[in-house]
């Protein structure tokens, strides 16, 4: 696998911060190659995606030099299945392809939550992300285009400044991650790989050592994950919850209000259902 | 590194290649059944030549799934020009892929007799993903992704049947999953779970299915699971009348039969889930037991017993289809919003309700008292909830045109700005 050989090609040249910022560098430039600007151009598509296979490389590498990244094949895929959508999203030129690739990255970031251990958050990020809020998106997009794209729909504001940014931003978070990652007290350490398929392996039901078993009752990601995670949520954290659920139920009246102003103030539409 | 796969991983890939198998099999004879049903309905006699290939034997017509499937495959996969051809092609796969990956978490059977195998956790589920602790949030979750398919079937067709198939059908696939999830909160919370397993021994335990003991919830379920099948009365999606084929008028060939499968995928999943939370699943009043720990002879009338319901409630979905004219949309977003939404409401909070004062009556009624108590509130709220539903919530059979000044004003004030 080229992408297991790559860090091995240069050992002991390239330190970690060094390869992480050319990394992200090369992920800047990339974003600001692809972004769309209207005008087609060749040339710098091509070498954006090379360059864009350039910064994926040299971030897996990076991820393995910090020590955050294991050998776990269906980890490295689905994860860079969420960041090459990810990408793809902000540089598509047609909006319901870019809604199309926001779906897929959010598929690839809920099979790293799968894989990690974490199924309610991964199941979750489905149901309420790609099964719902994009749904709508691609339902607004498609009705709101008889005539074509507009001109704003096809380019993109700020490209360079967007690409720094993001680049910034992804430069530091991976830094302020692997660090963490390198640091982690051996009692918060959770198994990458929880029992969430058994396809995965034959080990996660081996019995654990008794000195862990503190730390499983108190690791949301074992065994009953759900109910854990319930009664986490409805104690610990009720406050916020609730707070979460008067927020909603506030943009949910609000949003019927909206929407019985926008229609007929004398309520036709009810009226003509109630005269039966 | 162990190159040989684990028991585990043999044991979940033979699963998968029983259930892929069985469920292709099973969606090409349903096809066949539902022309049976048909013809039955109708008062003609249906298919029933096709026997055996290069014969004379017609074996009642059972050779018909094969003739079908052959000529749909062997037909032109024509793909129009005005499409766009990245999703045209993508949105059969997506359908067929997430309606497939639905029964990961979707229990056919109850458990294998311990076989002793060395690294295989004994008894083994008849069930894909054991491991999985929200088997029906997953079940939620791909069903919306089906949603896709058909949005974007519609939308890459570049054809006005097929877009006005595929708006129709997501709007009415998104407002039908809020009494489906209704439903279903109901049976999640009464048997504290969301495994499909574990709901099912909770039935086999008590020997009370939710059905008898949420009937508000079982018929909010039902109706919300025929939408979501796209079944008649709520076939609007692909109103043949009105939309020529809907979603998929433009497609044809293999890329057609994966749109179909996937059809009938919906509807085998619809009655997976009302048979596996409603009806008991494998359960059945003294003939299956309830314990875990089963012989051969038990385990196979489980399954029977599973497979018997599936086929019954299979069978009605296809009388229902040749029962009941279609909705109008107006009707159908109506029902879903002002009937469904509220009853689906009132069923979870009695529920709810049930449940938390479960101790309470079983202290005032004993053992038995309480739970003729706790089946005879739903059924009260039930009835209670009809009448109210009956009376007070619009009907929508006036045909007179509805005046709003809707999304058209807002489209004339963006334009002068």
């Amino acid at each position: 696998m080229i992408v297991a050989a790559l860090p091995w090609i240069s050992p002991g040249l390239l330190s970690p911060g060094l390869l992480l910022a050319a990394a992200v560098t090369a992920a800047a430039a990339s974003l600001w190659l692809l972004l769309p600007r209207g005008a087609e151009n060749r040339l710098a598509r091509w070498l954006g995606l090379a360059l864009g296979a350039v910064a994926l490389a040299g971030l897996v590498a990076t991820g393995r030099r910090l020590g955050g990244l294991g050998e776990d094949a269906v980890f490295l895929v689905v994860s860079l299945v969420a960041v090459i959508s990810g990408a793809a999203t902000v540089v598509s030129r047609s909006p319901v392809y870019a809604a199309i690739w926001f779906a897929l990255a959010l598929a690839g970031v809920a099979g790293v939550l799968l894989v990690l251990g974490a199924q309610f958050l991964g199941v979750a990020t489905i149901v309420v992300y790609a099964g719902a809020i994009l749904v709508m998106f691609l339902f607004v997009l498609m009705l709101a285009q008889p005539s074509g794209m507009a001109p704003y729909d096809r380019v993109s504001n700020e490209p360079l400044l967007s690409a720094v940014a993001g680049a910034v931003l992804l430069g530091l978070l991976s830094l302020f991650v692997g660090r963490l990652s390198a640091e982690t007290p051996a009692c918060c350490r959770v198994p990458s790989r929880g029992a969430a398929l058994t396809t995965t392996s034959g080990q996660a039901a081996a019995p654990l050592p008794a000195a862990d078993a503190a730390a499983t009752t108190a690791d949301p990601l074992a065994e009953n994950h759900v109910a854990r995670l319930g009664g986490e949520l409805f104690g610990r954290h009720l406050l916020a919850v609730e707070a979460a659920g008067v927020l909603l139920l506030v943009a949910l009246i609000g949003s019927i209000a909206i929407v019985s102003r926008h229609g007929d103030p004398s309520g036709e539409l009810t009226a003509a259902g109630r005269s039966r | 590194m162990n190159l040989l796969p684990s028991p585990e991983t043999i044991a979940a890939l033979v699963k998968i290649g029983l259930l892929v198998g069985g469920l292709m099999t099973a969606a090409a004879y349903l096809v066949l059944v539902e022309r049976w049903m048909a013809a039955w309905v109708q008062d003609r006699k249906g298919p029933n030549r096709v026997g055996i290939p290069l014969t004379k034997v017609r074996l009642f017509g059972l050779g018909q799934p094969l003739a079908d499937g052959l000529k749909i495959i062997l037909k032109e996969d024509f793909t129009p020009r005005h499409v766009d051809k990245v999703l045209y092609t993508a949105a059969p796969l997506v359908i067929l892929a997430a309606s497939l990956a639905i029964f990961a978490a979707i229990p056919f059977g109850s458990v294998l007799p311990p076989l002793g195998i060395p690294g295989l956790p004994d008894p083994v589920p008849f069930l894909v993903a054991p491991g999985l602790d929200v088997g029906v949030l997953w079940v939620f979750a791909l069903s919306s992704i089906a949603v896709y398919g058909v949005l974007l079937g519609g939308w890459a067709s570049n054809n006005k049947y097929g877009f006005l198939g595929g708006l129709r059908s997501s709007a009415q696939l998104v407002a039908y999953e809020i009494p489906l999830g209704l439903g279903l909160l109901g049976v999640v919370l009464a048997a504290g779970s969301l495994k499909l397993d574990a709901i099912m021994n909770a039935q086999a335990d008590s020997g009370v299915w939710y059905a008898f003991a949420q009937p508000l919830g079982f018929v909010v379920f039902l109706v919300a699971s025929f939408a979501e099948a796209a079944r008649l009365p709520f076939d609007l999606p692909e109103a043949e009348q009105e939309l020529v084929g809907g979603y998929h008028t433009e497609y044809s060939g293999i890329k057609l039969l994966l749109f179909l499968v996937a059809e009938f995928l919906h509807m085998v999943t619809a009655a997976f889930l009302i048979v596996i939370m409603f009806l008991g699943g494998w359960h059945l009043w003294g003939v299956t037991g309830s314990a875990q720990d089963i012989t051969w002879v038990q385990c196979l009338i489980r399954f029977g017993v599973l497979s018997a319901k599936i086929l019954g409630v299979i069978l009605f979905f296809m009388l229902v289809r040749w029962s009941w004219p279609r909705f109008r949309f107006d009707q159908l977003m109506n029902l879903a919003w002002k009937v469904m939404l509220p009853l689906g409401l009132a069923n979870l909070v009695t529920v709810a309700a049930v449940e938390e004062f479960r101790p309470q009556l079983t202290a005032a009624l004993g053992a038995t008292g309480a739970q003729v108590a706790a089946v005879a509130i739903p059924w009260a709220v039930f009835f209670l909830g009809w009448i109210a539903a009956g009376m007070l919530t619009p009907s929508g059979t006036d045909n007179t045109p509805i005046r709003t000044s809707g999304p058209l004003d807002i489209e004339h004030e963006l334009v002068e700005v």
